[in-house]
């Protein structure tokens, strides 16, 4: 692993051209600038500034270096490192607004007698001055809370810092009881940023950093870092962790490394939508700016119209943000054009739609209930009101209704799709050496960067939506830390890293190649799911897990049940037995597709569900109406396990499972009835050196 | 499916778990059994009786399941195998499962002993990975210590990524 490591490090692997020596920071003014379609991957060791103003098209000559990012200090005893001053005003702020908050909600009528109390009390002197009264005293009040709390923030921010240690990174907290968190740079998985809009503004980030996952480790959340600050801190934890992991000797880790010790990542020729990537770019220009700020690269994929102020904000940055800082050399990025943008809001909220139509269903038979029972109502006024409706206006009036309804969801819809947009705005994904980062979100921004060692797997999925339009949505899996006091993470996507929302199909391999190179090379022998299967598939979807055959037991049950009460309780009833029975039928017929849907699912489930491995890979597909494709190293199998029932071992075949350490403490990867000869051949591929006797 | 690993549990492992579920179902049988029969003794009723009778019932059956029946089917069925580089665990009576565990992927491993075990002279080993572990419940303590010393040995030579 050390030799490996090392190699990737300083450059010398066969498959790359000869990578230029590794220099150290101070000659980079020599290093660049002419270099302009130069071969591409030189080292690139000194680009740690960007200049701030670098739009412009590539081959133009490098401004010189305007000021030196100082590199993190040098080994030895590292320096605290304070948080942004913003964690004082901005953090006490938003403290203090919940807390008043808070406080209005649960004191709200305390507030208002005590109110009145003073203005009986002063009854007698003047109304004006009991209001005034009222008035000095809240403000008085809200003076003194939010002084409290600024205090406190400002002493937790003067305990508060961070340290670059030579094996590990620590993070001190606490006021009273100090606390003391370690980090072991080997233990790094990812580190992620995240900003709200009122951040954003000040240029400030909440960085989060996830150690080795699982529901025991929580992430390390470093809050209120300028922008600047974040980027360092990424930068030098991660060079540091690979300073470690080629055997470097922790105390004598050299500064400029956070630049160097980087590896070259690997060239990829067959990039077309690689703006990063274009030699047009001299090397040591800072591939960052570039990528930021001029997406619409010539010969690059057109970007969407988000993109423009999401690239102003990049170039703003907010108040504090500072320079950017490049930390490290991109090779792939893309973003998303304007019709996968459009799509992914549109698309992301099928769920929103479905409740709407449920919710129209529901209010026609309410109406249809109500307008039934009305006429029994007696009430001349009523009655005239129904007549009204019944008659030629009915329709008139009903429409009106029914339209503002549709109307009214749609604009629903439509602002939740748009939030939905807004939230991919700037949507970049990007290889930056051995990292792959992610962000988006034009208003609350979110950047998610994970090293390669450190994912899992590649999901290619495809809703119902994306595959009527042959587009998937490509993910990667990774291990997850539960996030400290962050409980709002929603558990979907917990361990997924979304490369890319909404893609054509014919575009994955691209990506891919792009994005993860590591993962080329997947295995296409696919072993089908045994014959047998689909019958297995149909009993097993269509009855023992078939919504629609239990619906149908419902229904029925219901139907006899109230049939068998009627006939002996209440006889006079019997009325009521005709629409009992064209309720049922409605759910019958409910029922009906609800089990022609599960049927064709498993009719395409046994079509397409399939493994397939070959020396380094598995792949696992699970077709049906929305389609799922996993791949992962073998590397990353924690460990197999093979499952039958009795009725299985009747069939002669078996579940797979391959446990990966995706998500949060784990995610499992099944197929459902694989031939049993398969499965045997998967187990003795799964044991260690199983797959190169194949 | 293919065939089986090798080892068996240690043969005493059946006796553990007599006495383990017997606790358990004894103490059940107790929660349930107890509240019935003070009742009856307050106010003998004829339907306290029968349900009485038939947690009684219950306990028998449930008794004769886990202490005659089950244990040796349980026995016959764990089985595991230690390769140089992998566990291999075949277990499960209905739900026949088998689990191959790379020792290179294992993260760390424990020796547990409870009491009843400590009297039969059997240990327990767990053997983790980064995404979930397994226990081999029933072994010679002994065996165990090798088999927890091996897979700390492999372990430390696996590649330290995830």
């Amino acid at each position: 692993m050390a030799e490996n490591n090392s190699k990737r490090a300083f450059g010398g692997s066969a498959a790359e051209p000869p990578a230029a020596p590794v220099q150290p920071a101070p000659v980079r003014s020599a290093a660049a600038p002419t270099a302009a379609p130069a071969p591409a991957p030189v080292a690139a060791p000194a680009a740690s500034v960007r200049s701030a103003a670098a739009p412009t098209a590539a081959p133009a000559p490098v401004q010189p270096p305007a000021l030196a990012q100082p590199a993190p200090a040098p080994a030895g005893e590292e320096p605290r490192q304070h948080v942004h001053h913003s964690y004082i005003w901005l953090g006490g702020l938003r403290a203090g607004v919940a807390v008043l908050f808070a406080i209005a909600v649960s004191a709200f009528s305390s507030i208002a007698s005590l109110i009145s109390g003073i203005q009986r009390a002063t009854a007698g002197v003047d109304f004006g001055f009991g209001v005034f009264v009222a008035i000095a005293v809240a403000a008085g009040g809200f003076v003194a809370v939010m002084a409290v709390i600024f205090l406190i923030h400002w002493l937790a921010y003067r305990n508060l810092w961070y340290q670059l240690g030579p094996e590990e990174f620590n993070l001190y907290s606490g006021v009273i009881s100090k606390k003391r968190v370690h980090v072991p740079y080997q233990r790094i998985q990812s580190v992620d940023q995240k900003a709200t809009l009122l951040q954003r503004v000040f240029g400030v980030c909440t960085v989060s950093i996830d150690t080795a996952g699982g529901a025991n480790n929580k992430a390390v959340i470093v809050p209120y870092l300028a922008k600047q600050q974040a980027e360092v801190l990424r930068a030098g934890l991660f060079a540091r962790k690979q300073w470690l992991a080629a055997g470097g000797d922790p105390a004598a880790f050299p500064a400029q490394a956070v630049a160097a010790a980087m590896p070259v990542a690997r060239p990829v020729p067959g990039a077309p939508a690689a703006p990063g990537a274009q030699p047009a770019y001299p090397a040591a220009a800072g591939a960052y700016p570039a990528a930021a700020a001029a997406p619409q690269a010539p010969g690059a994929q057109p970007g969407n119209v988000l993109d423009m102020p999401a690239g102003v904000w990049d170039d703003v940055g907010g108040l504090f943000a500072g320079t950017a800082v490049d930390t490290g050399r991109v090779t792939y990025e893309y973003g998303l054009t304007n019709k996968e943008l459009l799509l992914t809001g549109f698309s992301n909220n099928t769920a929103f739609v479905v409740v709407i139509v449920a919710i129209m269903g529901a209010v026609g038979q309410f109406a249809d209930v109500l307008f039934d029972l009305i006429p029994g109502s007696g009430d001349a006024a009523v009655d005239a009101v129904v007549s009204a409706a019944s008659g030629p206006a009915a329709g008139g009036l009903a429409a009106v209704i029914f339209a503002a309804f549709i109307g009214g969801s749609l604009v629903l819809w439509l602002l939740s799709a748009l939030g939905s947009c807004l939230s991919y705005g700037g949507f970049h994904a990007r290889r930056r050496d051995d990292r792959i980062e992610v962000e988006r979100g034009l208003l609350q921004h979110q950047f998610q960067g994970v090293s390669i060692d450190r994912v899992q797997s590649v999901i290619i999925k495809q809703g119902f939506v994306r595959r009527l339009m042959g587009c998937c949505e490509v993910s990667l899996g990774k291990i997850d830390a539960m996030a400290e006091g962050d409980s709002n993470q929603n558990s979907v996507n917990q361990g997924v890293l979304v490369i890319h929302p909404f893609v054509k199909t014919s575009r994955v391999p691209d990506i891919l190649t792009g994005l993860v190179p590591e993962f080329s090379g997947l295995p296409t022998d696919a072993h089908r799911v045994a014959p047998v299967a689909l019958r297995r598939g149909l009993i097993r979807r269509c009855l023992w897990q078939g919504s629609g055959f239990w619906l149908a037991v419902v229904v029925l049950i219901c139907q006899v049940g109230l049939h068998l009460l009627i006939a002996t309780e209440a006889p006079e009833e019997a009325w009521a037995l005709p629409y009992l029975d064209g309720g049922c039928l409605v759910g019958y017929l409910f029922a009906l597709v609800l089990l022609v849907v599960d049927a064709v699912g498993t009719v395409l489930w046994f079509r397409e569900s399939s493994f397939a491995v070959n020396e380094r890979f598995m792949q696992v597909s699970n077709g049906g109406i929305s389609r799922e494709t996993v791949s992962f190293p073998r590397q990353k199998i924690q460990f197999g396990t093979t499952k039958t029932n009795p009725f299985q071992r009747l069939a002669r075949t078996a579940t797979l499972s391959a446990r990966t350490a995706a998500g949060v403490g784990g995610t499992t990867i099944r197929l459902i009835d694989v031939g049993e000869e398969d499965a045997r051949a998967w187990l003795a591929w799964l044991k260690p050196g199983g797959n190169v006797l194949q | 499916m293919r065939e089986l690993p090798s080892n068996q549990l240690d043969p005493r492992i059946k006796n553990v778990w007599r006495i383990n579920d017997a606790i358990w179902i004894a103490v059940v049988f107790l929660c349930c059994f107890v509240p019935f029969g003070i009742a009856t003794l307050v106010e003998p009723e004829p339907w306290l009786l029968m349900v009485l009778a038939g947690i009684a019932i219950a306990f028998a059956v449930l008794l004769i399941l886990f202490v005659v029946v089950l244990p040796p089917i349980r026995y016959m069925r764990w089985r595991y195998e230690l390769s140089p580089e992998y566990l291999d665990i075949a277990r499960g009576i209905v739900w026949r499962k088998r689990f191959i565990i790379p020792f290179i992927r294992v993260q760390n491993t424990d020796t547990k002993q409870g009491p009843i075990m400590r009297a039969f002279g059997l240990s327990s080993v767990t053997v983790s990975t980064a995404a979930g572990a397994h226990e081999i419940p029933g072994l010679d303590v002994a065996a165990a210590d090798e088999l927890r010393d091996r897979a700390a040995e492999l372990a430390r030579l696996a590649r330290e990524d995830v």
